[in-house]
């Protein structure tokens, strides 16, 4: 499998900082965006140490395979392997954030979102915690692979406020979860199977707050390099003003196939092996 | 005009503009707003506009009258009031409030600004939230069902992501000759479950349809694999009674 990414962050045209931060990390695949809150500076450390703090417990926990019990927290059933290291590295992130903004003054209240994507050859694994988004873009669809942790967006699924209304509200930017303001916090992760072409795109609400997710597919679909993908964001968010950062990280895979050719030379054989019981059962059968 | 919205496990079930002269709720047919539903008493509550505005009055109902988690006798309704009755949920929309409440926010809020929930009273507002929201939503996990007399039977898709077909690391297993090590995912999405097809030369069918990628699935919908045919349905998950 070949992977192809790219991650840029852009201040924007009205904030003086860049409170996001990002990881491209093709050595095991890992992908974060982090977007952090707080004033003087602490929005800027939170997002940094988030990133930081997963980046380093993921790759050391695939470098050695960690099993389930050398992990933070209890281990999620539902998911895989990769799955609980992602989860488990996101808890020890809003830790670490949560004592810092306890122990220090000057980070008191600091806060950030998260969302990042784990690919290895036979799986995806996304997660986040709060509004910034993962999508990804397969067979001409876009679908999105983190859930917002808004008041709104708990709205929308309460069905008391539709997609529409959500998008423009004033309380759309009001989290309901975040890493940093409480001791313990759970991701909601996702999982599926890579397949070739697949495009996976990871944001900060600095670009989904400004361009669609039409708008995000078509210009996805669009382009072939994701250096330029991220490009072309960044540029579409500042035509239209660009309020705050933003951030995205691009990742593409391709040639996903050769598992696949695997799976077609066992059918292959499979096929191999049923001709030659119909052989042996006509064969029985020939008086 | 104030309204009423009755709502069961998230589902907006309808909704009720304030009556003059007051509304009533209960399992009767004579109520302004009728619950079918054993927890409800036959006169239950009722909310009366008085000067000082709506007041939500339990008529000394059986299980009580519930907003925002605390049971109530008598309650004066402000805009966003979560009343609980039995299992159903009525949402309190005032809407002069609203109105003037969603202006202030306008100009309060500086709109691009992220911001969390998290001075001590509105995480306790929130925990709350969360509380109230869990008997509310229960929540849904996939189940396949074999009608092919295999004798499968039920299976739950506990996993995020279900693998089914041949190889020994697969969360259902089927065999066949023709059938991929791993012939089709069943992912739970943020848009619900979606099964996919992922190799194999067995074909995969939803609803007598050949899915090459992937297909969002529906309660009910039938799925063929090879010679194997089940269904998909949601179901709650059992939870612990509280």
């Amino acid at each position: 499998m070949q992977i192809k990414t790219s991650g840029i962050t852009d201040v924007g045209l009205q904030r003086e900082g860049n409170e996001d931060s990002f990881c491209v990390e093709d050595s095991i695949g890992l992908y974060v965006v982090a977007d952090g809150m707080g004033g003087h500076l602490a929005g800027e450390v939170a997002s940094k140490v988030a990133v930081e703090i997963i980046n380093k417990s993921c790759s050391r926990w695939i470098a050695s395979s960690a099993p389930p019990d050398e992990l933070f927290g209890y281990s999620d059933q539902s998911l895989s392997r990769e799955g609980n290291y992602i989860l488990s590295s996101i808890r020890l992130a809003n830790r670490i954030i949560y004592e810092m903004g306890q122990g220090y003054e000057q980070y008191r209240g600091m806060g950030t979102t998260i969302s990042a994507v784990l690919v290895t050859p036979s799986l995806i694994v996304a997660a986040n915690v709060g509004d910034s988004r993962i999508y990804i873009v397969r067979d001409d669809r876009i679908e999105r692979l983190s859930k917002d942790h808004t008041i709104v967006s708990e709205q929308v699924d309460m069905g008391v406020m539709t997609d529409e209304e959500a998008a423009v509200s004033p309380l759309r930017h009001i989290l309901t979860r975040n890493l940093g303001s409480v001791e313990n916090v759970d991701a909601d992760v996702f999982e599926l199977e890579p397949f070739d072409n697949d495009r996976i795109i990871l944001c900060s609400d600095g670009l989904t707050d400004l361009v669609s997710d039409e708008e995000i597919l078509e210009i996805t679909q669009k382009e072939d390099d994701p250096d330029t993908l991220c490009k072309k964001f960044v540029e579409k968010a500042r035509s239209r003003g660009a309020h705050d950062n933003t951030t995205v990280v691009s990742v593409y895979l391709c040639d996903v196939k050769k598992r696949r050719n695997g799976l077609l030379r066992k059918v292959g054989v499979g096929i191999a092996d049923f001709l030659s019981v119909f052989r042996r059962a006509t064969r029985k059968y020939t008086p | 005009m104030a309204r009423v919205i009755l709502m069961f496990n998230k589902q907006v079930i309808k909704e009720y503009p304030f009556v003059e002269g007051g509304m009533s709720i209960g399992r009767h047919e004579d109520n302004t707003i009728v619950i079918d539903n054993l927890a409800v008493s036959a006169h239950h509550a009722r909310i009366d506009k008085t000067d000082s505005g709506y007041i939500l009055t339990d008529l000394q109902s059986t299980n009580g009258t519930f907003v925002n988690d605390k049971k109530i006798v008598s309650h004066k309704l402000s805009h966003g009031d979560n009343i609980v009755i039995g299992k159903h949920v009525l949402l309190f929309v005032g809407a002069e409030v609203e109105e003037a409440e969603a202006e202030k926010k306008k100009q309060k809020m500086i709109l691009d600004k992220t911001m969390v929930l998290d001075t001590a009273k509105q995480r306790d507002l929130l925990a709350k939230q969360e509380v109230r929201s869990e008997p509310k939503v229960p929540e849904k996990v996939g189940v396949i069902s074999f009608i092919d007399g295999s004798g499968m039977g039920d299976i739950e898709l506990t996993k995020k992501l279900t693998k089914i077909g041949k190889a020994e690391t697969s969360e259902v297993k089927l065999s066949g000759l023709l059938m991929g090590a791993t012939a089709a995912t069943i992912g739970r999405r943020p848009s619900g479950y979606t099964i996919t097809f992922t190799g194999g030369l067995t074909k995969l069918k939803v609803n007598g349809k050949v899915v090459k990628g992937s297909a969002p699935l529906k309660d009910f919908d039938t799925i063929e694999l090879g010679s194997y045919k089940f269904q998909f349905y949601q179901k709650e998950k059992e939870q612990p009674v509280s």
